[in-house]
């Protein structure tokens, strides 16, 4: 419970370039679509 | 969406270190996501082949079960804790892919219906949330940020208002313990509820992404519905995310004035700050996928990965929730949470009724 709530606010690492988790979870689904999109991901299963 | 995490440049071998601390729990969402797959199918096949009539259990409740079942007997280990908190950022990946399963048009018309009755669902819930809390004897703060909990966004708003308004640990922390028990309720009860009424997936989905406080279980009590109510209540749920900004400056604005500390510098920076960006994620790939970038089996594979996405979330939800901490953290604050959630619920789903003719 809190540990979630610790995670959450404690920053990773000091210093560096910083983006928000949201921005991280954006980056990451874009890149993946451009994959996908540009076809070096040709199919994902379910 | 106070959250943030450091791209580390100076220090290379704490990728490795991080990325270390994260893989047991992050093995174990996944393991538990695909058994419940795996469970699902099963059971499908086992009543198939002996010609039985078994209840179709989706993944998603299975995976929420199993993560619950571990949480609440064997317990989570400490190793497994950082890779299990990583479930909100497989959420906020899985709306953002989910994008491409909407028109942008779609987006614009539902999204507004939705923005019109979470204005109204906000306004209302934060009313009386706030006269609830004062009627119980709660610490102010504490009332500000179950009400912003219970009204917006859930855990994320709660952090976000915490660190706006300057209140206590604790306070959040017993915020948080309410949000988070009363969502687990409410993600078992919504569908029963939504069964019992008839309501169509549109209805429905509007109503949990109204009525649910944290995104998590909106896309899960979503899914245990239909896959189109998921996709529904997703968007109800970003609409009403996307609002969290505006309600936190107020409550920073407001608790400033009152203590007479200093105010929110600039507005705008403030509110860019606090908007989740996973909502301009979500409208980037909607719009691309209406310009028809993506080929159907494109589009296919981008579903699918929103909803493996979406498996390791489930997992992380049941995972999290552990009831004796829950119970721990006192029982006032859940009676009032409870009871908003309960007023909250009945007049969400009063606005999804009366607007239920305007989306069909």
């Amino acid at each position: 419970m809190t540990q979630k709530n610790n995670s959450r606010e404690k920053e990773i690492s000091s210093g560096g370039f910083q983006l928000s988790l949201d921005a991280w979870a954006v980056a990451l689904a874009l890149a993946l679509s451009a994959l996908i999109w540009i076809g070096w991901i040709k199919h994902v299963p379910w | 969406m106070a959250d943030s995490i450091a791209l580390p440049q100076s220090q290379p071998l704490s990728i490795f270190r991080r990325a270390a601390q994260i893989l047991p729990g992050l093995v174990l969402l996944a393991s538990v996501g695909y058994a419940g797959k795996f469970l699902e199918r099963t059971v499908a096949t086992y009543g198939k082949a002996h010609h039985l009539t078994l209840p179709n259990i989706e993944y998603v409740l299975w995976a929420i079960l199993l993560g619950l079942l571990i949480s609440n007997t064997a317990g989570l280990p400490a190793a497994f804790k950082p890779g299990v908190a990583t479930y909100e950022f497989w959420l906020k990946a899985g709306i953002v892919l989910l994008g491409s399963r909407f028109l942008l048009g779609d987006v614009l018309k539902l999204g507004g219906i939705s923005l019109l009755l979470v204005a109204i669902e906000i306004t209302l819930s934060l009313l009386f949330m706030t006269a609830l809390g004062r009627a119980f004897g709660l610490k102010p703060k504490l009332t500000t940020l179950l009400a912003v909990g219970s009204s917006i966004c859930g855990v994320s708003a709660i952090i976000a208002t915490k660190g706006a308004i300057d209140a206590d640990d604790e306070d959040s922390s017993f915020a948080i313990a309410a949000i988070l028990a009363l969502g687990a309720i409410a993600l078992f009860i919504f569908p029963v509820v939504g069964h019992w009424l008839g309501m169509s997936d549109q209805a429905y989905g509007l109503w949990a992404g109204l009525g649910i406080d944290n995104t998590a279980e909106v896309t899960a009590a979503g899914a245990l519905y239909s896959d189109a109510a998921a996709k529904v209540a997703v968007l109800a749920k970003t609409a009403r995310n996307a609002m969290i900004g505006f309600v936190v400056l107020g409550y920073a604005l407001y608790w400033a004035r009152k203590e007479g500390t200093e105010g929110v510098g600039n507005k705008a920076a403030f509110l860019w700050k606090k908007f989740p960006k996973f909502v301009l994620g979500f409208l980037i790939i909607s719009a691309v996928a209406t310009a028809h970038v993506f080929s159907k089996d494109q589009l296919t594979s981008l579903a699918n990965l929103s909803r493996w996405a979406f498996l390791l979330t489930f997992a992380g939800v049941g995972l999290r929730t552990n009831f004796v901490e829950m119970r721990k953290q006192g029982l006032r604050p859940f009676v009032v949470g409870a009871l908003g959630e309960v007023v909250i619920a009945v007049l969400t789903l009063g606005l999804v009724f009366g607007a239920d003719h305007f989306l069909r």
